[in-house]
């Protein structure tokens, strides 16, 4: 409590009694993150083993000197997120309040989207056995693997996560006893998300200053994102409106005006002229389409996200670089696996299609 | 033939350097490239620089290279889990043919790995199920005791529950978990079930070990009853997902009974198997790890071979290399040799070439050094490079480093046990050399520098013996040159006596401070005054000399101009203040009478500039004509400031007018783009000078107060070591010697305080105000003395060389292997 009083007070004189060091840490790590210099002498590669001699000239070096050649684009994945995880545990394991639950409320993201992955797979009758490696290593913990017992988001509040940190956010599926199947699942999955969002938001404003300064506006723009697909998900679906608005996380700029208009949206175009109607999405749509040349909405969004993480680094004493680093991170190692994919395939056409970060 | 002129200096400056190009044929590159680097005199530089790593050439070998390596490190790596012991000495072998056909490293290693990595997967196998039936055995005793009669559980209550009424069988799973998992288990079976399954636990007492993390798991058999398909289907959902392994049991004991012996059996074949293949790996890897070394150094130097070689360019027809580098001037001839050596290896008609060229480019520094002065080259080293050429402090630094250590630390006893503690290492250097690599951090610093320890030891027993202290007491060798008087009433009634230096004072004392000062009251006065005025005397010799390094590099490189403009302003506004301050100490010294009043130093060098010109009083008077000869010298310091701040860009910028002006003349046609650009360029430069100019002199010109008011920790560290020392002695030892009862067993009261001073002695005393002193003149060096000459900004020269890069990488792997 004496922490986050100092934090609101004054965050530059007490910051770096607790978090000096990882802060330290972490935006060394951020000054190992790809250039765009980097990306592309990567993109030049002809095979895997150019990509991994490339590699081992930047800041991740003998990352894959002992895999065996031929190399398998799901080695480097897994190398990729190894280190990631590697990072982030170790600093995990040694911070203190309030940066470990700030780190804490990192991972809750990654273990709702074990749930999903893991419920879905079950439902496709896949044995836990497989599902379970393909989880994120960050939101792995012990009751995931039991997941598959549930019938129902309440059976899987009461039978699985009543005593994990995700308990609070089953807050609005405790009464849910539907079966669970793909449209259920994805209903979850977004009332999950809303709650984690809100209550993350929450968080960072109750620990104020520039944590909150920086992170609010990241978080918000998660929620307006999450809403903003799931209106497009939802055009040909039998869902109500009400239900619709019922996702909404309320903690973005959307909120309440935007999201009203969003729910009774009937098609893309509707929705971007609610977006044009506010600042920050007002070129979100700029040269979104199908064609070869045009870019995906969800492309957009990271893009947007990946400048806004990278500005997170710009300001001092707050908690943001380490959300940003894990995130910016995760961007960094989708682009890697999306480029060695390319290569690995030897379809060089939408090589170009990554997200440079710096 | 003449010696070369840098033979004569070696090690006052950077070695000469030459620039060289080699134009070597594509045959024999890679021999004459592997003779450099068992020779390691040429330092090559990258002329692919810019270029992708894998656009270069030779990135085929480098790939496979790093794939042997890998191969080798997997081997390696085997070999040490194994606990077998790799033999350290060993011959470092030369470096492979160019496509490693002599080793015949690739199927060699090739087929070693597939063979280990098939034993390891069989032998891995084979735990596996032999903890698979340590478990089902387990399992199965476990069962026993659950259906033992006399139990609720008895097969008999579940026989006469089907009996009465099937739909009420109890069905139960057995299986086996990891004991973390097991509450986690219990709870979702709980929750899940609503507490319709019954769950008994029991604990593997045995050790296992996981096969593939070698990592010891302790584990737990559960049983769990229920009734009906569903609660079945529910329990075995989550034993799949806790990864639960579940084993048949059978109800009835005698078969249960007829398993258990089965698996007994089987285990005992398991477990020969098991031995069987450990013994024949163990063989292999004992047979492996007599090679491997060798192999890694061989795999080493051809990478690195190749490395450098990816360095050069390639001419247009692809038929040679062109290698650019730096070499010594001494050492070109051998260079040519090894060339020729390389040449002949690969039996080459068309003879490498080596050419020295010229060139702007700086070169990189080389010192030589000697075991002595090493140490003393890395100190320097870490501030800073020395620039091409320049003075290397470090030579003087071997005097000067130690003696000013040893004023800070000045202790007879002190100092003799830290000459003997680098004499120690001095002594066994045959002993610890082949060592080094396996030494604790701190341990190696001190071996690394144990010929300055030594010397830091010596000097502070020199100076120990100067302020004649030995852990704080003195001693008198040649008779203190005070008498007591004989004249009865000087003594007073609180057991003092004062003593006049007129009367009671003969020749001084032989060497060093008389020890009746060290007893006296007025020790700390007296010996202050001496020490603060010593350390500005030493500030003043070091930094004058620092000086008069610095003309002496303005001669090598011929900058007449600094000399005139930078170093004789400088020496004199240096002596003007600090000089003539330290005139004034010697003059106290030696004329001015102990009975008069004492003028204050202090206060006359201020007065100097604050009341300039004013009349000085008779009792601040130290000779006569002060007030005159102090305002010359103020006048002469001021006037110096200028001269320093302006002369040198002045002239430069005429000389530069003059050049312009016949440029000018020449080109009065020229574009008028290209003489604004020009013109601008050189307003910036001149811009630029000036703020250079500006900084350096308000730099020196306070340094001049500042770094002397800097060398005053000379003094203040003595100090604080000798009051440290005098109150540790008083605190312990002192109390142990007046007041313990000698009669009553006191010694051994004594031996504790003793063994209680000794410890402080050692831990405060020697390891922490030493490492303070060697900090202070670690200080004195870098700052005060390098700043009035060290440029530093050079790089050093890093030759190809397979032993230092087998040195580098050894270090580098014991970091990984940690």
């Amino acid at each position: 409590y004496f922490i986050q009083i100092n934090l609101r007070m004054g965050d530059s004189l007490t910051f770096n009694i607790d978090n000096g060091y990882f802060d330290g840490l972490v935006r060394g790590f951020r000054s190992g993150i790809l250039k765009r210099n980097d990306y592309h002498n990567l993109v030049e590669c002809e095979t895997l083993e150019d990509l991994k001699l490339h590699l081992q000239g930047t800041d991740y070096g003998p990352l894959l000197a002992n895999d065996p050649s031929p190399l398998m684009v799901q080695t480097i994945d897994e190398r990729l997120k190894e280190r990631l995880v590697h990072e982030f545990t170790h600093i995990r394991n040694q911070c203190t309040a309030p940066l470990s639950e700030f780190l804490d409320y990192i991972t809750y993201g990654y273990m709702i989207d074990n749930i999903i992955l893991l419920i879905t797979g079950t439902l496709r009758n896949r044995p836990i056995t497989e599902l379970l490696p393909r989880c994120h290593p960050l939101g792995r913990f012990d009751e995931l693997a039991t997941i598959s017992i549930a019938q129902s988001p309440a059976e899987l509040f009461n039978a699985v996560m009543v005593d994990t940190p995700l308990a609070p956010f089953f807050k609005e599926c405790v009464q849910d006893e539907n079966d669970l199947d793909e449209m259920n699942i994805e209903i979850l999955r977004n009332k999950l998300y809303k709650t984690y969002l809100e209550d993350f938001y929450a968080f960072c404003m109750e620990l104020g200053g520039t944590t909150a300064e920086v992170m609010c506006p990241i978080l918000a723009f998660e929620a307006d994102r999450r809403a903003i697909t799931i209106t497009i998900n939802s055009f040909r679906t039998d869902l109500l409106k009400d239900d619709i608005e019922n996702l909404y996380p309320r903690c973005g700029m959307l909120y309440p005006e935007g999201l009203k208009f969003l729910k009774n949206a009937e098609d893309r175009e509707e929705v971007r002229r609610i977006c044009e109607r506010y600042g920050m999405y007002k070129d979100l749509h700029s040269g979104v389409g199908d064609g070869p040349n045009d870019k995906t909405l969800e492309d957009r969004f990271f893009q947007e996200e990946v400048k806004m993480l990278a500005l997170g680094f710009m300001n001092s004493f707050h908690l943001g670089v380490f959300f940003a680093f894990v995130k910016l991170k995760e961007q960094e190692n989708r682009n890697i696996v999306w480029i060695a994919e390319c290569i690995a395939q030897k379809n060089k056409s939408k090589i170009d299609n990554y997200i440079p970060i710096f | 033939m003449a010696a070369h002129p840098s033979e004569g200096n070696k090690t006052l400056r950077s070695t000469e350097m030459n620039m060289v190009q080699m134009f070597l044929n594509q045959e024999c590159a890679y021999d004459c490239v592997k003779e450099l680097g068992e020779l390691g005199v040429v330092q090559f530089l990258d002329l692919q620089r810019g270029t992708n790593v894998f656009q270069r050439s030779f990135v085929s070998e480098l790939k496979r290279a790093d794939e042997l390596e890998r191969k080798l490190r997997y081997l390696a790596s085997q070999i040490n889990d194994e606990g077998i012991e790799v033999p350290l000495e060993f011959e470092i072998p030369p470096a492979p043919n160019s496509t490693i056909t002599d080793l015949d490293i690739d199927a060699l290693t090739m087929s070693l790995e597939t063979e280990l990595r098939e034993v390891n997967k069989n032998l891995s196998a084979m735990r596996n199920s032999y903890i698979d039936m340590i478990e089902l055995k387990n399992v199965l005793i476990a069962a026993d005791q659950f259906f033992a009669k006399g139990s609720i559980w008895s097969t008999q209550s579940v026989y006469s529950a089907e009996e009465g009424e099937s739909s009420r069988h109890l069905n139960f799973v057995t299986g086996v978990l990891e004991r973390e998992k097991i509450p986690l288990f219990d709870r979702v079976i709980w929750r899940s079930c609503r507490g319709n399954v019954f769950v008994k636990i029991v604990d593997i007492l045995e050790n296992m070990t996981d096969p593939d993390t070698s990592e010891e798991v302790e584990k737990s058999v559960f049983i769990c009853f229920y009734q009906g398909e569903q609660l079945e289907k529910r329990v075995k959902k989550i034993c799949d997902g806790l990864g639960a392994r579940i084993y048949p049991c059978n109800e009835k004991a005698s078969k249960r009974h007829e398993v258990r012996d089965q698996v007994t059996v089987r285990l005992s074949e398991i477990e020969d198997i098991i031995a069987q293949t450990v013994e024949y790996r163990t063989r292999q890897l004992n047979d492996m790890s007599m090679e491997i070394r060798g192999w890694i150094v061989k795999i080493k130097k051809w990478r690195a071979i190749y490395y450098t070689m990816s360095k050069f360019s390639v001419n247009e027809a692809h038929t040679g290399f062109l290698a650019e580098g730096w070499i010594r001037v001494s050492d070109i001839e051998e260079v040519r040799q090894a060339l020729v050596r390389g040449a002949k290896t690969a039996g080459c008609a068309v003879m490498p070439i080596l050419n020295r060229v010229g060139t702007s480019a700086v070169p990189p520094t080389f010192h030589y050094t000697n075991k002595l002065t090493h140490g003393y080259q890395v100190i320097i080293d870490a501030y800073g490079i020395a620039s091409y050429q320049e003075i290397n402090p470090a030579i003087f630094t071997v005097v000067t480093f130690p003696f000013l250590f040893g004023i800070m630390f000045g202790d007879m006893a002190h100092g003799l046990f830290l000459f003997l503690f680098g004499l120690y290492f001095v002594w066994k250097e045959n002993y610890f050399e082949p060592r080094k690599q396996l030494m604790d951090e701190i341990v190696f610093m001190l071996y690394h520098g144990r010929y300055i320890v030594l010397m830091m030891g010596l000097f502070a027993s020199y100076s120990g013996i100067l302020y004649n202290e030995i852990y704080s007491k003195g001693f008198d060798i040649f008779g203190s040159s005070w008498r007591m008087p004989n004249d009865t009433t000087v003594y007073t009634s609180d057991d003092t006596v004062t003593l006049d230096p007129k009367y009671d004072y003969s020749d001084p004392y032989f060497y060093g401070i008389d020890p009746m000062w060290i007893m006296s009251d007025n020790l700390l006065t007296f010996m202050n005054s001496y020490k603060m005025k010593m350390a500005v005397i030493l500030g003043l010799c070091q930094m004058t000399f620092g000086l008069f390094l610095s003309l002496i590099n303005y001669k090598y490189f011929g900058k007449t101009l600094d000399i005139w403009f930078t170093f004789v302003p400088q020496l004199i506004f240096l002596q003007c203040i600090i000089g003539y301050m330290c005139f004034l100490i010697f003059y106290k010294w030696l004329f001015i009478d102990a009975g008069r009043d004492q003028p204050s130093i202090m206060l006359a060098m201020i007065d100097m500039f604050l009341s300039f010109g004013s009349d000085i009083e008779e009792s601040d008077l130290i000779y006569e004509g002060q007030k005159y000869i102090q305002m010359i010298l103020v006048v002469v310091a001021l006037v110096m400031v200028p001269i320093m701040f302006a002369a040198k860009p002045l002239i430069e910028a005429y000389g530069k007018s003059q050049d312009t002006a016949e440029y000018e003349a020449l080109s009065y046609d020229s574009d008028d783009d290209e003489m604004v650009q020009r013109e601008r360029h050189e307003a910036q430069a001149r811009l630029d000078m000036w703020v250079h100019q500006a900084i350096h002199t308000i730099e020196f010109c306070l340094g001049v107060i500042s770094n002397t008011a800097s060398y005053l920790r000379l003094w203040a560290l003595s100090l604080a070591h000798s009051e440290l020392s005098t109150v540790l002695w008083d605190m312990t030892l002192y109390y142990g010697f007046s007041s313990l009862d000698w009669d009553k067993g006191g010694f051994v009261l004594l031996f504790l305080v003793w063994a209680f001073w000794a410890v402080l002695t050692v831990t405060i005393l020697l390891c922490m105000e030493g490492l303070s002193a060697f900090l202070h003149a670690l200080r004195l060096h870098w700052v005060e003395f390098q700043n009035k000459f060290y440029g530093g900004d050079g790089f050093k020269f890093l030759p190809f060389s397979f032993s230092l890069i087998l040195e580098n990488e050894e270090n580098l792997e014991e970091i990984s292997n940690i």
